[in-house]
């Protein structure tokens, strides 16, 4: 880029020749502190003054910098009062409208350089305005559209589209009808009034041929013509007119035929009428169609929801889930998910591998902590009474190991082993000592009470009562003397499976209350059979007992084994 | 230049505005409507009622018609059949809508602006008419500058239609002439291109349905319960009411001293010598003057969704505060309930106000049955597009409460389909729709193929109308 200097040299300019441009000093100059305090006008000050720091919600215009039309330069440009006639018409009418006299100039003398005549357009104001020349103007002729109606010789109708219903007079009338309207079928339908011409009718009376004879025959009896008669014969006509002219057609032209040929008067009036007749209902009938509609989706959103729940149930009743990437060994890392999930375990084992040496340093707390009977953290170290799968706490441990091999007797000896704190327990030493490991401390004490509490507590405030009751019956007491880490974990399971066993309660009464709205059902089905059916009813009840009493004893078990 | 295909409609932002000063009439039996296409609102408004003194030139405009001459007969152009029935009288007052506003008339001619009429003797008025009527022989065709595009009402018959032209074309010599339904124009001006027309008049309240810019006639509706229909109700409820309510036009006071409300009127009230005053139809057209102000101002349609007479609605209407109203002669009430039964009868035939001249209304007649009757002859897949497209027009709809009734009546006759009101907020477009919509339709570059030049009127002659304007 060129500077004012470099342009001075080569003008030969001395240095400072130039007064300095002026606009630099003004960008210079300091900005004006009027601007932040300016005042909206009109406002008195002490209006302003209200208003504080935040601009005032609605703005407010300085009207003197409104909108102004930009002015051009120069005298007011001319208008004509142009006479033209509008390409669509043929009868040459007429019309006059204004015009900006240059832009009108121009054509005028391109309109007289084609007919090669002496250009001169200065016309006077004063001038007849008859006089002014007429510009054939063509911008709205493309508003003339007019719409394609199948066509056909006399020959093609006698060959091909003469029909029982339709008289040839008739089907011109129909199709002059679809021309004047495009194609609009409801006002074509609206517009219909068809009357046999008595000149053509009276001809063929004298005529005696079959042909002429049965042209004449609807003419005796004009039947009001629905919209889809209508439609259904200018669809033949064209479907057959389609197949006659077009040797092949391409896949456009097929669909349009199949679709022509394809029309269904009857079925289409059917519609019609349910499209009416769904129309015409009642108040209440839409007022119950809605009702019926919002409580058959309530009814569906409740009999997901159930099964979801029986579902969730059923999961937790049946065998705890083989770990089957580990069973399978290797050959579960097939897929590239697993590869990856593989990698990202490992990536996290490596990691926890290398925060051990850190843990030893300064300033960090160390892994090993000694519970007295107040434990600090709520995930203890897993324990084999309970199933992996119940203790969500655990799960992230449990997971971090599976693939490192089914056999890890407890994670934190296996984790930890090779960058073992220097001193370790045996564990008898650590039940002795009552020591415990934790993955993460929180920080503040907790009383074990609380925690032994706390696990009495359910969702809801039913469930807290009735896990109440079933701890009365068993006989444990609302206090726990010493709660120590393993009267904790013990507790915790007992809870545990009074909590299931409360669910399977649960269950059972729904699906016994379900059973008898289907046997209802069945009753109410099967009617006059009442033998049978008490018959049925009695196995299915039995069955079901059983079923449900082998489920109670199973979870029985489970409680005595725990409270022994 | 592009070209339009026949199937594809025209793009949305395409604007084909292109005046050609086209003037627009819009002849309704309260009023006749002019002015230029391109123009928001009619220029030139005036009464389609007319005075008329024997053997002499009929009196227009609101000078002429409110002037209680001696002898002085209101006349109006229109039959009762919605149909123009003073074919002569109609094509000088069409004339004279135009010419006194908009287009103007040649200097010098004094005697036909009407401002002089009051002030001659009757015999002098007589002489002028007579020059002036060589005059007309010698003067241009009043119109023969600009197209014309009139508007019709949706049952005007063939012969009607071709009497319109004529008068066009000849007597006004106009260049180009279309003609178009008001209900066409009245959706054009909403907006819409398809859609039902409810117009509530003067003389006839109908119901149109549109079809993408054509009126389905068979669904074309009309029945006299209108603005005339609620002035004879309001009448009715007028003498009815004990002490019978005094209706006193303004004409007919002098002077008048406030009194309290219900107490009688102590006016001074003018005389008129024997053979001075005007015709019985001068009182009737100045009394309905007043119960146009009434309607105004007073007249509230019971909004439902119940009817007046059903349930609790008169109850409710009862603990309504009531709307003052002062009669020219310093008359004066508050009217409560009794000011929802004039309008009433428009919905409910049964809850009209009848005396021996005026027999209840028939049921089909009701506005609600009306609707009915008029989707009823549409093709059923029409149906609900119509419905959510109801063009609401005619200054009687300006009754307050009118629309949200009309809503609730029509609600419950289609409960499951989606039924939407257009109705224009502002007075000018509710009372001059299909003006507004003439307006639209004449200034538009596309309308230029559509107008019957007069080359085409004489080569086909009056017949053409049926062929073009369809
Ligand atoms: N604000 C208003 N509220 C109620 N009614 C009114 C109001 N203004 C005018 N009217 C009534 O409306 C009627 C005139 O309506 P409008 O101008 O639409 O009729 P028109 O088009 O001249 O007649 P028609 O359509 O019957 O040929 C008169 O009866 C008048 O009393
Ligand atoms: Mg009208």
């Amino acid at each position: 880029m060129a500077t004012g200097r470099d342009v001075r040299d080569m003008l030969g300019l001395a240095e400072g020749a130039v007064s300095k441009p002026t606009a630099q000093p003004k960008r210079a100059a300091p900005p004006k502190p009027t601007a932040p305090v300016r005042r909206p006008q009109g406002v008195a000050r002490e209006v302003a003054a209200l208003y504080g720091e935040r601009a005032p919600p609605v703005a407010i215009f300085e009207d003197t910098k409104g909108y102004r039309a930009k002015r051009t330069l120069g005298p007011a440009k001319k208008w004509v009062q142009e006479r033209f006639t509008n390409g669509a018409r043929s009868d040459g009418l007429v019309l006059r409208h204004w015009r900006r006299r240059d832009e009108w100039e121009v054509d005028v003398r391109k309109m007289k350089g084609e007919e090669g005549r002496e250009i001169n357009v200065d016309v006077k104001e004063e001038e007849k305005e008859a006089d002014m020349p007429v510009v054939p103007r063509r911008e709205f002729a493309k508003y003339n559209v007019e719409v394609d109606v199948p066509t056909f010789t006399d020959e093609e109708y006698e060959a091909h589209l003469r029909s029982e219903s339709w008289s040839r007079e008739e089907t011109d009338y129909l199709l002059q009808l679809v021309k004047d309207y495009s194609y609009r079928w409801a006002v074509i339908w609206d517009r219909y009034d068809f009357k046999p011409s008595q000149s053509s009718s009276t001809q063929e009376e004298q005529a005696t041929t079959d042909e002429v004879a049965l042209r004449s025959l609807p003419f005796q009896q004009p039947t009001p013509r629905t919209i889809e008669d209508l439609k259904s014969r200018l669809y033949t006509i064209s479907a057959k007119l389609m197949s006659l002219r077009l040797r092949e057609m391409d896949s456009e032209q097929y669909q349009l035929y199949t679709l022509l040929s394809c029309f269904d008067p009857v079925t289409e009036r059917n519609r019609k009428h349910l499209a009416a007749a769904l129309m015409n209902r009642t108040l209440d009938e839409v007022k119950e169609e809605e009702f019926l509609l919002t409580e058959l989706q309530r009814i569906n959103m409740s009999a997901l929801r159930l099964d979801a729940e029986r579902a969730e149930l059923r999961a937790r009743l049946e065998t705890p889930v083989v770990n089957t990437q580990a069973a399978a060994g290797i050959n579960s890392f097939t897929s590239s998910a697993a590869l990856h999930q593989l990698l990202t375990q490992l990536f996290h084992q490596e990691r926890n591998k290398k925060r051990v040496p850190g843990a030893n340093g300064p300033g960090q707390p160390n892994r090993l902590s000694i519970s007295t009977g107040v434990d600090a953290s709520g995930a203890g170290t897993p324990t084999q009474t309970m199933p992996p799968h119940l203790n969500s706490a655990r799960r992230q441990s449990s997971i971090s190991h599976a693939p490192g091999g089914g056999g890890a007797s407890t994670p934190s000896s296996t984790s930890h082993l090779p960058n073992a704190p220097p001193r370790l327990l045996s564990t008898i030493d650590q039940a002795r000592f009552n020591v415990s490991q934790h993955e993460r401390l929180t920080s503040g004490v907790s009383f074990g009470t609380d925690r032994l509490l706390k696990m009495r507590q359910a969702k809801s405030n039913v469930q807290t009562q009735k896990i109440a009751t079933s701890l009365q019956e068993l006989g444990v007491p609302e206090l726990i003397p010493v709660p120590t880490q393993k009267v904790a974990e013990v507790f915790e399971g007992l809870v545990g499976k009074v909590g299931r066993l409360l669910d399977v309660r649960k269950v059972r009464e729904k699906e016994e209350g379900e059973r008898r709205i289907l046997e209802g059902m069945r009753k109410v089905r099967v009617g006059g059979a009442e033998k049978g059916e008490g018959e049925g009813e009695d196995g299915g009840e039995g069955g079901k007992r059983k079923r449900s009493e082998s489920l109670g004893g199973r979870e029985e078990e489970g409680v005595k084994k725990v409270r022994v | 230049m592009n070209t339009l295909s026949s199937s594809a409609a025209p793009t949305a932002g395409e604007y084909a505005g292109d005046e050609v000063s086209a003037i627009v009439l819009d002849p309704g039996y309260a009023t006749t409507r002019a002015g230029f296409a391109g123009e928001d609102v009619p220029k030139s408004v005036c009464p389609t009622f007319y005075g008329y003194l024997d053997n002499q030139q009929p009196l227009f405009g609101e000078n002429a018609v409110h002037n209680p001459l001696a002898n002085l007969q209101i006349k109006n152009v229109w039959g009762s059949d919605g149909v123009v029935e003073d074919w002569d009288t109609a094509s000088k007052l069409w004339e004279y809508a135009i010419t006194s506003r908009l287009t103007g008339r040649k200097p010098g001619d004094p005697t036909k602006n009407g401002l002089n009429d009051g002030n001659k003797a009757e015999g002098e008025n007589g002489q002028d008419m007579d020059v002036e009527m060589e005059d007309v022989e010698n003067q241009e065709k009043p119109l023969e500058e600009s197209p014309l595009l009139m508007t019709e009402p949706g049952w005007n018959p063939t012969k009607a239609r071709e009497k319109t032209i004529e008068i066009a074309m000849e007597e006004y010599g106009v260049p180009a002439f279309y003609l178009q339904k008001t209900g066409v124009l009245a959706a054009f001006a909403s907006g819409k291109a398809s859609g039902i027309v409810i117009d509530v008049g003067a003389s006839h309240t109908s119901v149109t349905p549109v079809l993408d810019g054509m009126v389905l006639k068979k669904g074309v509706q009309k029945s006299p319960l209108a603005g005339n229909f609620i002035s004879s109700q309001i009448r009715l409820l007028f003498k009815n009411t004990t002490p019978e309510i005094p209706l006193t036009p303004h004409y007919l006071v002098k002077s008048k001293t406030p009194v309290d409300a219900g107490a009688p009127p102590q006016a001074v009230y003018r005389e008129f010598p024997s053979g001075s005053a005007p015709h019985d139809s001068f009182r009737v057209f100045q009394e309905d003057r007043v119960l146009t102000e009434f309607k105004e101002s007073v007249v509230e349609v019971w909004p439902g969704p119940q009817r007046f007479h059903q349930g609790p609605s008169e109850e409710i209407a009862k603990s309504q505060p009531g709307r003052p109203f002062e009669m020219p002669d310093g008359w004066n009430q508050v009217f409560t309930v009794d000011r929802y039964k004039a309008a009433e009868g428009l919905f409910d035939a049964s809850a009209a106000q009848v005396d021996a001249n005026n027999p209840r209304p028939k049921d089909e007649h009701t506005i609600p049955r009306l609707v009915q009757a008029a989707v009823q002859q549409v093709d059923a897949d029409q149906r609900p597009m119509l419905l959510s497209n109801i063009v609401v027009t005619g200054a009687s709809t300006l009754l307050y409460k009118f629309t949200e009734r009309l809503q609730n009546e029509i609600n419950q006759l289609y409960p499951s389909t989606r039924n939407k009101l257009v109705a224009p907020g502002s007075v000018v477009e509710r009372k001059y729709a299909a003006w507004i919509g003439g307006s639209i339709l004449a200034s538009l570059g596309s309308f230029h193929q559509l107008w019957i030049s007069k080359k085409e009127y004489e080569e086909h002659g009056s017949n053409i109308v049926e062929k073009r304007c369809r």
